[in-house]
């Protein structure tokens, strides 16, 4: 399976010969495929989803249910701030 | 590739739980393992696993609010989701991570792909070159030479990771290949 490293690659490795850029994609398809072999957790991670998608569709629906009480969505805050990089 | 945000909009969209999580069962399966490699290169990999499993959770729990319309702004937002949740809950493995892997273990890493796709001579000799060019540089050189050839990061997500302009990233990942590549030949 292509990366996005492979698609944006070849977009912007404008500095690199043709024969590195062969070879960076099929490097880079290689650690891929040895990151997916030693941590099979696809499913692990499928279940992690369903349970985030549940959990908030919930949130969303008691929201609805009592428009007066402020769901508790700490995620939704979180995302738009950029990394502390202070300590 | 135009698939991805066509299912993020649906799925922005979509009111049934059944539905929702059929398309981020979906969604996940195309950005999983970007994000794997993003991670495993971020942070440690005793803590990646945990970490992997946090960002997935933050990406899915925030999918609804995402705003954008191109796959572009959906990488950025995924990745900008990943950076903060490996800085939050994961600040000593993030710093401990700035080392790349050195060059044995990522040969290590191609050897284990040998038995399903063997490795012939020539493209033994084109990955060894790879490597070098990698691995050749200081740290924070070969960090920005990883994000961005074998991540993928383009030249704005690597400015708003490291805070500089587009035009210094794009400057600095030119100048680091440079000396890579003198270092290497």
């Amino acid at each position: 399976m292509l990366g996005r490293s492979q698609v944006a690659g070849f977009l912007i490795m404008a500095e690199l010969s043709q024969k590195e850029q062969l070879a960076l994609h099929e490097f880079s398809a290689r650690y891929r495929e040895a990151l997916a072999k030693q941590h099979q957790t696809p499913e692990q991670s499928l279940d992690i989803v369903r349970d985030a998608v549940r959990e908030q569709y919930e949130q969303e629906m008691g929201a609805k249910r009592s428009p007066s009480i402020e769901p508790s969505t700490p995620e939704k805050e979180r995302e738009p701030e950029e990394p502390d990089q202070g300590h | 590739m135009d698939d991805l945000i066509k299912i993020v909009r649906t799925y922005r969209l979509t009111v049934g739980l059944t539905e929702r999580i059929r398309l981020a069962e979906e969604i996940f399966r195309h950005i999983e393992p970007d994000l794997r490699v993003f991670v495993f290169s971020s942070v440690t990999h005793d803590a990646a696993k945990d970490a992997l499993q946090e960002v997935l959770k933050a990406v899915a729990v925030s999918l609804k609010q995402f705003k954008g319309d191109t796959h572009k702004e959906f990488w950025g937002w995924c990745y900008r989701i990943a950076r903060n949740k490996l800085s939050d809950h994961f600040r000593q493995q993030y710093a401990e991570r700035v080392q790349p892997l050195p060059p044995d273990e990522l040969w290590q890493i191609m050897e284990s792909t040998a038995q399903a796709k063997p490795i012939s001579p020539g493209v033994r000799h084109d990955l060894e070159h790879i490597i070098k060019l990698l691995t050749a540089t200081k740290p924070d050189c070969s960090d920005l030479l990883w994000k961005h050839y074998v991540i993928g990061l383009d030249y704005a997500e690597i400015a708003e990771e490291r805070k500089l302009s587009y035009d210094n990233a794009r400057m600095k990942i030119g100048r680091c290949l440079d000396e890579a590549k003198s270092l290497v030949s």
